[in-house]
């Protein structure tokens, strides 16, 4: 019986050293993600590497299993803390999850940086926390673009009606990025009318369903507007499958790489890329900048551009080099 | 043939084993593992040991650690509970309302917040023992009922902000030692002693075992299922408020999956997943195998996706020892 | 005054009749032997005395106070015990908790009551010798003992309370024979201690050898009601089938 008791631990120690990890280096930089496996955290994961290579720091990045696993992403975030950086640059799941970490961080003279602008500073002044910098694209601004986009395409004179595919309900994101395009569109083009605001759930088939069932009601339908690319894909299919391909102008938000070729071959018309890549680099040089005892500015807000097929084909855009 | 006797000179490991087994109510392999797999951590990573770092384990552990006390009944009588993760989620929210929404003071609050929690106990013991619906059916309709009400209750926002004295549960630290991690060491103790040692917990053990058996011993089998369910919701709510407490909010978004989780440290604890088996300290040892393991590789950078390998083959490994076992020692 | 007495119990499930007034007494050390074919009404007769089972009609007493209200438990307190013929036990706990369960003695710690392993292991083991089986260790889950070794646990849990009534449903019918002997001896036993015991089985010989009184039940009714020494074989036999071919099957049973 023992032997197998053994056989157990030998095999565990295999696993674990299958999977082996340098040791900490003092003066390293803790970065806690959400969930690598969505394209866009993936990206700006990439670019927090490639800074941090950039600017040779040690540096070590976790995440979590699924983008709603909030307590875990805290216990991530104590556990990390053992190793003691220097600084933590968190995506935290929601404005409220990792608090209790960060709090012992700043206690421990750790810097503490927000990724992607996850935390509310109302709730930080309320906890007495004060990190170092907030740093991601601003939301309501994207939202915004893409009214613009929208009716410098229509006219502003142009009427009709235009739809809206929310992200989760609740969700704070999608919340400010339709809030921006809803506020930005009923300034520049009253005529354009928005008959539904619905939640897409960040679900391409969810928003494929709700962009039919408009359809149906509102044949007439000039814009889509959908808080990320993916559900903006699903827009296209329906918009496509119901035989109104070009004749609807749908806008998606986050310009990933399915969003790219959807607009490369005329389905798509545009994407307000988000740069995650551009956001982890520049995250990581602000940091560094800060540990070295430079000052930073508290928000950094990274630009958001339109992608059309015009842009891609002229290729002159500087930030291009940040889409990924 | 001439096959030597060696079976009558046990060997001390089978004494112990034996001991261990009278005594705890613990198979000793459960130890060994955890032991090992701390030593394996502990040789890898720098980190590993120090007396915070122990504690983040245990913090970890403590939300999971009370549903999978919750679970060990449920499944040691035979039923089965997926329920407790949406659970936790919509206790933790009703305690958030209570407490920020309703400006409610905290006893009132967190009494809420378990209160509902064994609500949902009770409404799922019921319809499984009065109308008759196998327990997979009725809390897999409770797994979605409670976490849309969670959603529908808070909006579908986390309800942010509770009192001083709520959070002090979630993130006090009197002695330097975490209140949920003080708190679950307390309801395992609690509920250790009332499954191994008390007639609710032999009954409980016997109904899994063989409910016909328990039937004409005169038990009766259908109010203890229905205290089972509601005991479950209970702790399934006691686990909501450690998390609410924790993060300083009722998140409706809160535990899901986590009655796998739950199931699963059970089982690596040596839960019979059919029932007649089950003690909650080697569900807790099951727990801390599953902390260990994600804490170390944590700290060893390792990503979490091969964390979710490592405990799905501990989980594996550990039911394929047990069986191995059990038909070792039952051959005669 | 009879130990037991069962008048006029009937039982239907949905539409399909069982029981139509059947009629049983068991004196204090009596042995009865209830036969007759399957699905005569022989089990749920005797769900029906334990309690597991409601009777549509008619009345049970033991030692004149009426039980019929009473659950399965409270009629086990009163000293009705049965051994089921699956044995009902609880295969992964020890020999202990089985004798005990539902039973089980308690101490008081801290306020808290628990449950007297102690007693409890003792207890049982001082049954266990009673009896004179022998099994490998008390301590084990009683599903790693033999068949005979796991109806002395059954057995010994019906004995361990000082019943008054003992019913037995084929306790031999899964035995060896020198098992069957003592299953036998132990129903001897029990009738010198004043101990009524009710008999379940098809083993006619073995009925024939140990009981006082035989009650045949043929299509829910008590068919007929023998004493055991003035009785054959074949008056069993014609009992439980009825007329017809009773030759044929009374020379199949002595057979067998």
């Amino acid at each position: 019986m023992s032997n197998i008791s053994k056989n157990r631990a030998v095999g565990m120690a295999l696993l674990v050293s299958l999977a082996f990890a340098a040791p900490a280096k003092a003066g390293e930089y803790g970065i806690l993600m959400k969930t690598l496996s969505n394209p866009f955290w993936g990206a700006m994961g990439a670019g927090v590497e490639a800074g941090a290579q950039g600017a040779s720091v040690d540096y070590y990045i976790q995440a979590v299993e699924s983008d709603q696993a909030a307590e875990s992403q805290l216990n991530v975030c104590n556990t990390m803390l053992e190793r003691k950086p220097v600084a933590m640059i968190t995506a935290a799941i929601n404005s409220t999850n990792l608090l209790p970490c960060l709090k012992s961080a700043q206690a421990s003279g750790i810097k503490v940086v927000d990724l992607d602008g996850n935390l509310d500073p109302a709730i930080l002044d309320a906890e007495g926390l004060e990190i170092t910098f907030s740093i991601g694209s601003n939301n309501v601004l994207a939202g915004a673009q893409g009214a613009e986009y929208m009716v410098s395409q229509l006219g502003a004179d142009a009427s009709g009606p235009v739809l809206v595919i929310e992200g989760l309900s609740g969700n704070i994101t999608g919340e400010k990025r339709a809030r921006g395009f809803a506020d930005k569109l009923a300034e520049l083009a009253p005529g354009l009318e928005i008959v539904a605001s619905l939640p897409g759930d960040w679900d391409r088939g969810k928003a494929a369903n709700i962009t039919n069932d408009i359809m149906t009601r509102n044949p007439d339908l000039v814009g889509i507007f959908a808080a990320n690319d993916g559900m903006a894909l699903g827009a296209v299919e329906s918009v496509f499958a119901a035989g109104k391909g070009g004749d609807v102008i749908i806008i998606g938000v986050d310009g990933n790489s399915d969003a790219v070729k959807s607009i490369n071959a005329g389905r798509l018309t545009a994407s307000v890329a988000q740069l995650p890549y551009l956001v982890g680099k520049q995250a990581l040089e602000n940091v560094k900048t800060a540990v070295e005892g430079g000052s930073v500015e508290s928000v950094v807000i990274v630009p958001t551009l339109v992608l059309t097929k015009d842009v891609i084909d002229a290729g002159t855009e500087p930030l291009l080099e940040f889409v990924k | 043939m001439a096959t030597p006797q060696i079976q009558s000179v046990p060997s001390l490991w089978a004494r112990l084993q034996e001991k261990s087994i009278e005594q705890l109510h613990i198979r000793l392999e459960s130890i060994v593992v955890l032991v090992g797999l701390a030593a394996i951590m502990a040789i890898l990573s720098p980190f590993f040991l120090s007396v915070s770092n122990f504690m983040n384990i245990l913090l970890a552990t403590s939300t999971i650690g009370v549903l999978a006390i919750a679970a060990t009944f449920v499944l040691s009588s035979g039923g089965l509970d997926l329920s407790i993760g949406s659970v936790l989620g919509l206790s933790g929210v009703v305690g958030a309302a209570f407490a920020v929404n309703l400006g409610m003071p905290t006893p009132i609050a967190v009494l809420a917040t378990i209160g509902a929690g064994a609500l949902a106990g009770l409404v799922n013991g019921w319809v499984i023992t009065r109308g008759f619906v196998p327990a997979f059916i009725v809390t897999l309709g409770m797994l979605g009922i409670a976490r849309g009400l969670a959603l529908v209750i808070s909006d579908g926002r986390v309800i942010y902000g509770l009192p001083d004295w709520m959070l002090f549960l979630g993130q006090g630290r009197p002695f330097g030692i975490p209140m949920p991690v003080i708190i679950l060491i307390i309801v395992a103790i609690i509920m250790h002693i009332v499954l191994a040692y008390t007639r609710y917990g032999r009954h409980t053990l016997a109904i899994g075992d063989n409910e016909n058996a328990a039937r004409t011993a005169g038990i009766n089998v259908e109010f203890h299922r229905l205290t089972l369910y509601t005991l479950s919701g209970g702790l399934a709510g006691l686990a909501g408020l450690l998390f609410a407490t924790r993060i300083n909010s009722g998140d409706p978004t809160a535990g899901i999956t986590y009655e796998l989780t739950a199931i699963t440290a059970a089982i690596i604890g040596g839960t019979n997943l059919f029932g007649g088996r089950g003690s909650i300290l080697g569900t807790m040892i099951g727990a801390m195998i599953m902390g260990v393991l994600q804490n170390g590789l944590n700290l060893l950078a390792v990503q979490s996706y091969y964390q979710q390998m490592a405990i799905g083959c501990v989980l594996v490994l550990a039911v394929f020892i047990d069986q191995f076992q059990q038909r070792q020692e039952t051959k005669v | 005054m009879s130990l037991l007495d069962l008048s006029g119990i009937e039982k239907s499930f949905g539409s399909v009749s069982v029981l139509h007034g059947v009629d049983l007494t068991v004196g204090a050390g009596e042995v009865i032997g209830l036969v007759g074919d399957n699905g005569a009404g022989k089990s749920t007769l005797m769900k029906i005395v334990t309690g597991m089972y409601q009777a549509d009609r008619g009345s049970i007493t033991l030692e004149g106070d009426n039980i019929l209200e009473l659950t399965p438990g409270e009629r086990r307190a009163r000293g009705i015990e049965m051994i089921y013929q699956d044995l009902a036990l609880a295969k992964q706990q020890d020999v202990a908790s089985n004798i005990f369960l539902g039973r089980e003695p308690t101490r008081r710690v801290l306020g808290m009551s628990l449950v007297d392993r102690r007693k409890m292991k003792l207890d049982a083991q001082k049954m266990i010798d009673r009896l004179g089986a022998k099994l490998p260790a008390i301590t084990r889950p009683v599903g790693s003992f033999s068949g005979g070794q796991q109806q002395s646990v059954a057995i010994a849990r019906a004995l361990t309370f000082n019943p008054k009534i003992v019913i037995m449903d084929e306790p031999t019918a899964a035995l060896a024979v020198r098992e069957v002997q003592s299953v036998l001896d132990l129903i001897r036993q029990l009738k010198s201690q004043g101990i009524g015991v009710i008999l379940i089985s098809h083993r006619l010989n073995d009925v024939l050898s140990v009981t006082d009184r035989i009650i045949v039940l043929r299509q829910g009714r008590a068919a007929a009601n023998l004493l055991t020494k003035e009785t054959t074989m074949p008056d069993i036999v014609s009992a439980i089938v009825g007329g017809g071919d009773v030759m044929v099957a009374a020379a199949h049973e002595a057979q067998g």
